[in-house]
């Protein structure tokens, strides 16, 4: 302990941003092994403990987040990086978001859906493959803080948000049996949430700190 | 105020030329303690007869103590004055010591005004209130136990007598008060000049006296301010990365020497135990995790007076210094070691922010009376 004292290393908020790289790894390895268990096969019983596993060392992970924070607060006084602190406050608890919907996901196999044999098991892996590689792709938009491609994620990510809207709103409509429409409806409500929750991630890239939730609101409610 | 940009060229000034502004800003802190000394001469045999008059008794002493520290916000300034005063005979060590027990009781202070900040929220202020004053807690016992046993058998005084004269390799001290020595040298040649600058403008002695007094003064807080200032910039990653891992891995002895090397570094314990009161007011540093680090503090905070000795024409300046060290060693050997005697000043000032929190008088009434009124009170009816 007495070491870290002596010991000359890199910052402390750049460690916290390293941490929050590895949440975002987290995430996706806790995501991919969730919706296998709907979409890919997987048996929820095989992946159940390393997703409760990895959910909370995210969760752990947003802790310790947090106490640093205060940590690096009380020592830098006013000179304290008040901009990064709020930011990683807030995008911790969207990234731990993603772990808990992640979760829930994989409650729904465990619950008895399985959408394998299902017609529409194509175009919900190529849905399931746009959320994964977004969650790599704010991962690496947050590490190099690269603008341009922020707003580029971002549009895509609302695009995929109004996709799965609309699958939402035909399935409240549809005549096809619950034990069909309301799984789905819970699976894209939970892909919807985790893509608003990586937008968040995003604005943190180029939003001010005040507007950092801007995308989680419908389009119709963004002020 | 600093902002980030402040933090960020702190940081990108080499090395080498940020030590030796350390070492200028440290050389000036030596001069004012010089000034002081000088000073205190000058102002004739009455001044130095009624200051040994007001601390004649331990306990006026000890209130004096603490007032100054509380006036001047640093138990480093005061102790360094402290220094001075015996460095140059005006004040004798067995009276010097109820004072530098004062300065660590005064110093505890600022922390305690840092936890109002959360006045507004309960059970932070619970929290935040409980971590600043086990300091005073632990500080008010180490001086019930340790002053009434000083004055009966001088056993602090005797030990750092010794050790000065182990760490000097002298059995005679008043050969190491060798005035040709390179600091006292060094130190002295701009009193000397500022000495004929205030002479030419200024012909009464008290008034020559008095401009120099104030000169030392302005050194010594803007040598410490501005240490405290420049090394809590630099220091900062270094200070977060050793209080993540108080957090991580809890108290102890690692946590003391973690506060003692805080402390050394930023010049201050008010810096560092204010520190953590946000964290234990947050709730993410526990108290008994807070604790060590508090007591690396108060041992961390002794260097200052050490340092300011080496400009003092006497031995007994070095004596000083060392009994305000040995005290602080004494109060951690003799209180942490024993969970249920350690846990004391944490269950008083649990209790104290339980009653705190019901009644914020009570927070009034305790900060004003412990650290003024009290003091105020006790010179009087001391003397």
């Amino acid at each position: 302990m007495v070491l870290e004292f002596f010991r000359s290393g890199e910052d402390q908020l750049e460690a916290l941003n390293a941490e929050v790289l590895d949440m975002l790894a987290s995430c996706r390895h806790t995501f991919d092994a969730a919706i296998n268990t709907v979409l890919g096969g997987t048996a929820p019983e095989a992946v159940g403990k390393d997703i409760r596993k990895t959910d909370r060392s995210i969760n752990k992970a947003e802790r310790r987040i947090r106490r640093a924070l205060i940590v690096h607060a009380s020592t830098r006084g006013a000179a304290a990086d008040i901009g990064s602190i709020l930011v990683l406050m807030s995008i911790t608890k969207d990234i731990e978001r993603v772990g808990d919907y992640a979760k829930n996901i994989w409650d729904l196999a465990d619950n008895g859906v399985d959408m394998t044999t299902d017609d529409d098991v194509e175009q919900l892996r190529k849905q399931r493959d746009a959320v994964s590689r977004l969650i790599t792709d704010a991962s690496q938009i947050f590490s190099t803080q690269d603008v341009d491609a922020a707003h580029a994620t971002i549009q895509a990510a609302d695009d995929l948000m109004d996709e799965f809207d609309a699958e939402i709103a035909q399935l409240v409509t549809t005549d096809a049996p619950g034990s069909h429409a309301v799984p789905r409806a819970l699976l894209y409500r939970y892909l919807k949430r985790i893509t608003a929750h990586l937008m968040n991630v995003l604005s943190a890239v180029v939003m001010p700190v005040d507007r950092l939730d801007y995308y989680d609101e419908d389009k119709a409610d963004r002020v | 105020m600093h902002d980030v940009s402040d933090d960020t060229q702190a940081r990108n000034i080499p090395s080498g030329v940020r030590l030796l502004f350390v070492v200028g800003l440290l050389y000036l802190f030596l001069v004012g303690v010089k000034a002081l000394e000088t000073s205190i001469n000058g102002f004739g045999s009455g001044f130095t007869e009624g200051v040994l008059e007001g601390v004649q008794n331990p306990v006026a002493g000890l209130f004096a103590g603490i007032l100054v520290t509380v006036l001047v916000q640093s138990s480093s300034v005061s102790t360094s004055l402290i220094v001075a005063a015996v460095g140059n005979g005006t004040i004798p060590v067995e009276l010097a010591v109820p004072m530098i027990m004062g300065a660590n009781i005064g110093t505890t202070v600022t922390n305690t005004l840092a936890s109002l900040g959360s006045m507004r929220r309960t059970n932070e202020f619970r929290r935040a209130f409980a971590g600043a004053t086990m300091h005073d807690f632990f500080n008010l016992m180490a001086v019930a136990v340790f002053l009434p046993l000083e004055l009966a058998t001088k056993f602090l005084s005797t030990s750092a007598t010794a050790l000065a004269q182990f760490v000097t390799g002298t059995t005679d001290l008043s050969q190491i008060s060798n005035p040709d020595s390179f600091i006292k040298t060094a130190v002295k040649a701009p009193i000397s000049l500022i000495e004929g600058g205030i002479e030419a403008v200024v012909s009464s002695g008290r008034i020559q006296a008095a401009i120099l007094l104030a000169v030392g003064l302005g050194c010594i807080f803007f040598a410490l301010a501005t240490i405290t200032r420049n090394m809590r910039l630099v220091m900062a990653g270094r200070i977060e990365r050793s209080l993540n891992a108080v957090l991580g891995k809890g108290g102890g002895l690692s946590a003391i020497v973690i506060g003692i090397l805080i402390t050394v570094s930023v010049q201050s314990s008010s810096i560092t135990t204010s520190m953590l009161v946000p964290m234990v007011a947050a709730g993410v540093l526990t108290l008994r995790n807070a604790y060590p680090v508090t007591l690396g503090a108060n041992v961390g905070t002794t260097v200052t007076a050490l340092i300011a000795s080496f400009a003092a024409e006497r031995p007994e300046a070095l004596v000083i210094a060392l009994v305000h060290l040995l005290f602080n060693i004494s109060g951690i050997l003799g209180f942490y070691p024993i969970r249920w005697i350690r846990d004391i000043p944490v269950r008083m000032a649990e209790k104290l922010a339980d009653i705190a929190v019901r009644n914020r008088v009570i927070v009034a009434l305790y900060v004003a009376g412990t650290f003024v009124v009290l003091p105020l009170v006790g010179i009087l009816v001391a003397q």
